[in-house]
């Protein structure tokens, strides 16, 4: 089948300024895909290219099938979008938001189920100014829903709002991957990509620096898990040579030591009656798997957020 | 598409409705200044206080409407939002000016109405130009707004800009004052004023004397700029704060304005619009009320009404109230006090020659402009109280032209007649005439030493009188073949067989000043023994039917054109008092005498 959204080559110049430096990716049907990098990386002009609102210097785009550049109303009309900072007039209540811009599209979603769904039934006849940080936010998630679109755009669906209104939104998106749509999402929080995206670009300073799934990022990029153990005594300097270790390192008191591991199941035993054999006794053991910050920091040297 | 359309224009009237500050705007600021100018309405021109109020409505909806909505919503990042949606700049801006015009147009109802009840102006008889008129104004403005929005990057440039466009527009196009008021460059400067084409066709079409027909080239140009103003505004549009705004647009404002600079090009040429206006401002003079309380009345056929106050309404008297005056306020209308004071019909001199100038005069650029000359007599006849003359032997083009400029209103002057006589038998012994010319045959100069011939006449040419006396030749002499006293008796003997009099005075030969002339044909009538009320008679009643136009000028009565003359005094008793001039209306205008000889 068709990819939904194919991007090959893509530049965009900004005078001398390069935002984007060649990026290439597909995005099936059906799929949650997620550009994840820090802020400036490129991800938000890449998703406006997209969805038709800026030109592209160089490279091929298509999505549904439409070269934004050329057929901007045709795709606008199919593509919903919530953007990173959505506002509305201050007097104007939800459910006239959601008639105006529905009046645009030439499919139109029932708008009490959208309501609904979005948990927004009661406050319909909310004026928008009255409405709290998560509830705007469910209302522009309600606006790029409003055409029934093939292809929802989220640029940073959750910046800037609390963990809680974050874990609502999260589970709204997750409703729609149930639905099947597909999905762009922008983002530059690790956990968000990590729970809701099928794959991800890491983007940084306009390239991507990795593409697959969370689970194949980390695997693949940095396959590797982190074993630390602490004693109540220093550790003997001879440490032997546990299978599947890549290397360790010990504490300058001797009593904490740090092994990456390519199989932790088959270490983590010989480690623990190492230590029995030692007569040592364990005070403390973590083991901790690659998260998508890891890979992040492994690939691009930088954290994502400051 | 359609719905799309529609949506915009609901949402927009919900918010605009919602929205406490453009309420005021829209509505109460108008009904305000409805309110204090009705307050002060004494003179009775409501139409002209509809005139500003629409006015005001067209410019501040159109202007403030549309542009300053649309630079909001891009500072607040609303606007964003609509750029991801399938719909364009285009769909955005008329929506926003279909919006403005619903807006307006109850509000012109509302005003028209409330003008109707509370300042008892007429229902407009052209209610669809009307209409049309103030919608295409309104979209012309709104589009302007629209390119504002585009061009400025913050709200205090737009309040700025668009201020800057809204009071030149208010105030020098005519909408709040008549333009007439100008000096001659600044009334030119106001062709190439949008806001111009607005008033001047505005304030026809509200008195019914025009329709939208009439002011093709107005309603035309306001067109082309809401065509082109919509297309910029659309071009031009800025959907988010950063967008570049590239250098050139700044000149695009100039663009939509091109119709207006052809026009202004084309009046500085033409000036029938400056024409127009000041036939305008005259029609604002003409329709005002006023209440003429507690005069001596001489009717003009001979009777008098010791005590009546006379109430003068568009142009027209329109009721003579005997015996105590009512109060002005009653009848909205400025109060004249003439309690000690006569009313007769406006003068009328049956025969005038205004190529000549009526004193003996060297300067040759006196005869080289006749065109002046025939300005300044009609005037000098005006401040005089003669408010209508015959003119005998002038040149036809120049009486035609002179004729058109002042039944126009765009010259204040005396109304002028000519050609042949309606009636025939009338007869016409223009004492004042035959004075003058024996006056000057001797050198003698005491006809101009009159109060009223001194105000009439600029002081430099008296000041010439010796040498144009130098310079007389025999010619008069053998036109004036029979001496004052003979024609005096003439007179008595035509008076007491019952011969049809009127009062001329062939004023224009030397010594015979245009204007001042027909006072002392009067004192020479009551002279010779003619009765003083028979002598009115044939300066008023009689001479107008002998221009045939007695059913509508020379008499006070109710329906007759309000050409008055307040004099001091009582001339039945003393016939000089003619001379002694309170007030002269004239086609229901209180004529500002000291300006009269300042027309530009």
């Amino acid at each position: 089948m068709e990819p939904v959204i194919q991007v090959a080559g893509l530049h965009k110049s900004y005078g001398n300024f390069e935002a984007v430096r060649g990026i290439d990716f597909e995005v099936a049907e059906g799929e949650i895909f997620g550009l994840l990098g820090p802020n400036g990386a490129g991800k938000t002009t890449t998703v406006e290219i997209l969805e038709g609102l800026r030109a592209r210097s160089k490279g091929q785009v298509s999505v549904l099938g439409f070269d934004p550049e050329v057929s901007k109303r045709s795709l606008k009309d199919r593509i919903g979008v919530c953007l990173q900072a959505t506002n509305l007039p201050d007097k104007l209540r939800v459910q006239e938001a959601l008639e105006w811009f529905a009046a645009f599209y030439s499919r139109q979603a029932e708008r009490d189920k959208l309501l609904q769904r979005l948990q927004l039934w009661e406050k319909r006849g909310e004026f928008y100014s009255k409405l709290s940080g998560g509830q705007k936010q469910r209302v522009a998630l309600a606006l790029a829903l409003v055409n029934e679109p093939k292809v929802v755009f989220l640029d940073e669906p959750t910046t800037g709002l609390d963990p809680q209104v974050r874990l609502e939104i999260h589970t709204l998106i997750e409703e729609l991957r149930a639905a099947k749509r597909t999905i762009l999402l922008t983002t530059h929080y690790i956990e968000e990509a990590e729970r809701l995206c099928d794959r991800v670009a890491i983007i940084d300073e306009g390239r991507i620096v990795a593409l697959g799934s969370p689970r194949e990022l980390q695997e693949h990029v940095f396959g590797q898990s982190r074993i630390e153990v602490s004693t109540a005594q220093p550790m003997p300097a001879d440490l032997p040579t546990f299978e599947a270790v890549a290397k360790h390192s010990i504490s300058a008191d001797a009593k904490t030591l740090v092994v990456h591991s390519t199989r932790p199941a088959r270490t983590l035993p010989d480690l623990i009656k190492w230590i029995d054999q030692k007569g040592l006794e364990l005070e403390d053991i973590h083991l901790k798997r690659p998260t998508l910050e890891d890979v992040f920091i492994e690939l691009t040297g930088k954290k994502l957020r400051d | 598409m359609l719905n799309s359309y529609w949506t915009q224009i609901r949402m927009n009237l919900l918010l605009t409705l919602r929205n406490r500050i453009a309420l005021f705007f829209s509505y109460v600021f108008p009904l305000i200044f409805f309110g204090v100018a009705g307050m002060n309405n004494e003179g009775g021109n409501g139409v002209q206080i509809l005139n500003i109020v629409l006015g005001l409505g067209v410019l501040g909806g159109g202007l403030f409407g549309v542009g300053i909505r649309a630079v909001q919503d891009r500072e607040l990042n609303i606007l964003r939002r609509f750029k991801v949606a399938p719909i364009g700049p285009g769909e955005i801006i008329v929506s926003g000016m279909v919006t403005a015009l619903v807006l307006q147009v109850p509000n012109v109802i509302f005003m028209v109405v409330l003008a109707h009840r509370f300042l008892g102006t007429p229902w407009p008889t052209q209610p669809i130009s009307l209409l049309v008129f103030v919608s295409l104004g309104l979209l012309a403005f709104a589009s302007l707004g629209g390119i504002i929005a585009a061009i400025v990057n913050s709200m205090q440039e737009g309040m700025l800009l668009t201020q800057l466009f809204y009071f030149p527009l208010l105030f020098l196009g005519g909408l709040t004052f008549p333009i007439t008021g100008f000096p001659l460059w600044l009334q030119t400067v106001a062709q190439f004023i949008p806001s111009t084409y607005v008033s001047s066709g505005l304030a026809p079409i509200i008195r019914g004397k025009e329709t939208i027909l009439d002011n093709l080239s107005s309603a035309g140009a306001l067109a082309l700029t809401v065509v082109l103003g919509t297309l910029l505004a659309a071009k031009l549009f800025r959907w988010e704060k950063e967008e570049k705004l590239r250098p050139a647009a700044k000149f695009w404002l100039l663009a939509v304005l091109s119709p207006f600079i052809v026009l202004g090009a084309w009046q500085m040429h033409a000036k029938t619009n400056i024409a127009k206006a000041k036939v305008l401002g005259r029609d604002v003079q003409r329709s005002r009320t006023s209440l003429i309380r507690g005069a001596r009345i001489f009717v003009g056929d001979g009777t008098m009404i010791d005590q009546a106050s006379v109430l003068i309404k568009d142009g027209k008297i329109a009721e003579i109230f005997t015996g105590p005056a009512p109060e002005a306020k009653s009848v909205r209308a400025d109060a004249i006090e003439a309690a000690g004071k006569t009313l007769l019909p406006g003068l009328i001199d049956a025969r005038v020659h205004l190529s000549l100038p009526g004193f003996p005069i060297s300067d040759p650029a006196y005869f080289q402009d006749l065109d002046q000359s025939f300005d300044r007599e009609l005037a000098a006849y005006l401040f005089s109280g003669v408010t209508a003359v015959k003119s005998v032997n002038d040149p036809p083009g120049m009486v035609l032209k002179h004729q058109a400029v002042t039944a126009s209103g765009e010259r204040l002057g005396a109304e002028l007649f000519a050609g042949e006589v309606k009636e025939d038998g009338f007869y016409d012994p223009a004492l004042a005439g035959v004075e003058a010319r024996q006056a000057y045959q001797a050198g003698r100069t005491d006809l101009l030493e009159r109060s009223l011939v001194q105000q009439v006449v600029p002081r430099q040419w008296l000041a010439q009188v010796k040498d144009g006396l130098k310079q007389r030749d025999s010619y008069e002499a053998v036109r004036n073949p029979i001496g004052l006293e003979a024609a005096k008796q003439n007179l008595a003997e035509a008076y007491r067989t019952g011969a049809m009099l009127v009062a001329g005075t062939d004023s224009g030969y030397p010594m015979a000043v245009h204007g001042a002339s027909l006072h002392r044909e009067l004192q020479l009538w009551v002279e010779a023994g003619v009765p003083s009320a028979a002598a009115l008679q044939a300066a008023t009643y009689k001479a107008a039917r002998m221009l045939g136009a007695a059913n509508r000028i020379g008499l006070i009565q109710k329906g007759y054109e309000a050409n008055l003359l307040l004099v001091d005094g009582n001339p039945l008793q003393d016939i000089s008092a003619t001379e002694r001039i309170s007030t002269v209306f004239f086609k229901g205008e209180r004529v500002n005498r000291s300006e009269l000889f300042e027309q530009k």
